[in-house]
């Protein structure tokens, strides 16, 4: 077992400057919003109860779930070029396209639902944050969706090789930060009160 | 062809490593949900969210991302993100003005 630790991490150097930009904007944003509930509990805590966790609670699933197959259809190319296990690969990264897709669904009933109760980024400064926040990240997931789509097609073509995946770990890198960030995301805005 | 092999058995490995650390990302997170489903939570308890948090936070950075093979300067930056958020939020919600 090899144990030298690698020079760089998986996919292109120029993904990581992304991703580290990314943590600390949204670092910012949950930093601001820990702060501002700090100076009225009250208030936020009345209107996170207004929040339906379910929703919360299954896009989480979705995203880890999504992140998993993406991870494997990493591990499955570096293992071998055989066509069979290449479609495999291919196949768990649609996988994680619909998961996302099924995110993004979630995303626009919560949204809906919030605007038909007539909620919106003005009503208080909990749900300026939670518009805020989820909007930016639901950016990110359509952003990683279209990425992930075109990983999927390079896969099916076998553009990618256990030699040859720098590509597709970029991608998947930057799918894993949008994971990240809801996973803080989620206790942040759902749960902790 | 060594070096094939090797990847392949290390690959073969994290598999399961892989399915494990996916198990445990959903448990904590059904935790967290249920957690949340109590209309008033018990404050000590909030420290044992931020805590799984900050698992889940790590072992995607670790495991997803890949970074438990990267020289140290890589991986520390997403880790110190994860516990400087951690450590404000919960240093705020106990301490409240």
């Amino acid at each position: 077992m090899n144990k030298i630790k690698k020079l760089y991490p998986p996919g292109d150097f120029g993904v990581w400057i992304i991703i580290y930009i990314e943590l600390i904007t949204f670092g910012l944003f949950f930093i601001g919003y820990a702060i501002s509930r700090r100076a009225d509990i009250e208030l936020f805590n009345s209107s996170q109860l207004m929040l339906d966790q379910r929703f919360g609670f299954v896009n989480t699933l979705l995203l880890i779930t999504s992140s998993f197959f993406v991870v494997k259809s990493v591990q499955i190319i570096k293992q071998t070029s055989i066509d069979i296990n290449i479609q495999k690969a291919s196949y768990y990264i649609l996988g994680a396209i619909s998961l996302g897709v099924c995110f993004l669904f979630i995303k626009i009933i919560e949204f809906s639902d919030k605007f038909e109760q007539g909620i919106n980024l003005s009503t208080n400064t909990f749900f300026m944050f939670y518009f805020i926040l989820t909007v930016f990240h639901f950016m990110h997931v359509l952003l990683g969706i279209i990425i992930l789509y075109n990983l999927y097609k390079n896969t099916k073509n076998g553009l990618y090789s256990y030699d040859n995946c720098q590509g597709l770990e970029t991608g998947a890198s930057y799918w894993h930060m949008v994971d990240l960030l809801w996973i803080v995301l989620f206790p942040l805005i759902y749960i902790v009160r | 062809m060594d070096c094939f092999i090797s990847t392949y058995l290390h690959s073969e490995i994290m598999m399961s490593k892989i399915t494990k650390i996916w198990i445990v990302l959903l448990i904590l997170t059904l935790f967290a949900y249920l957690f949340g489903e109590q209309e008033f939570v018990n404050k000590s308890l909030i420290i044992l969210l931020l805590v799984t948090t900050f698992i889940k936070g790590q072992f995607v950075i670790d495991y997803f991302m890949n970074l438990s093979e990267v020289q140290l300067k890589y991986r520390i930056i997403p880790t110190l993100w994860l516990v400087t958020i951690i450590i404000i939020i919960g240093f705020i919600y106990y301490y409240p003005v």
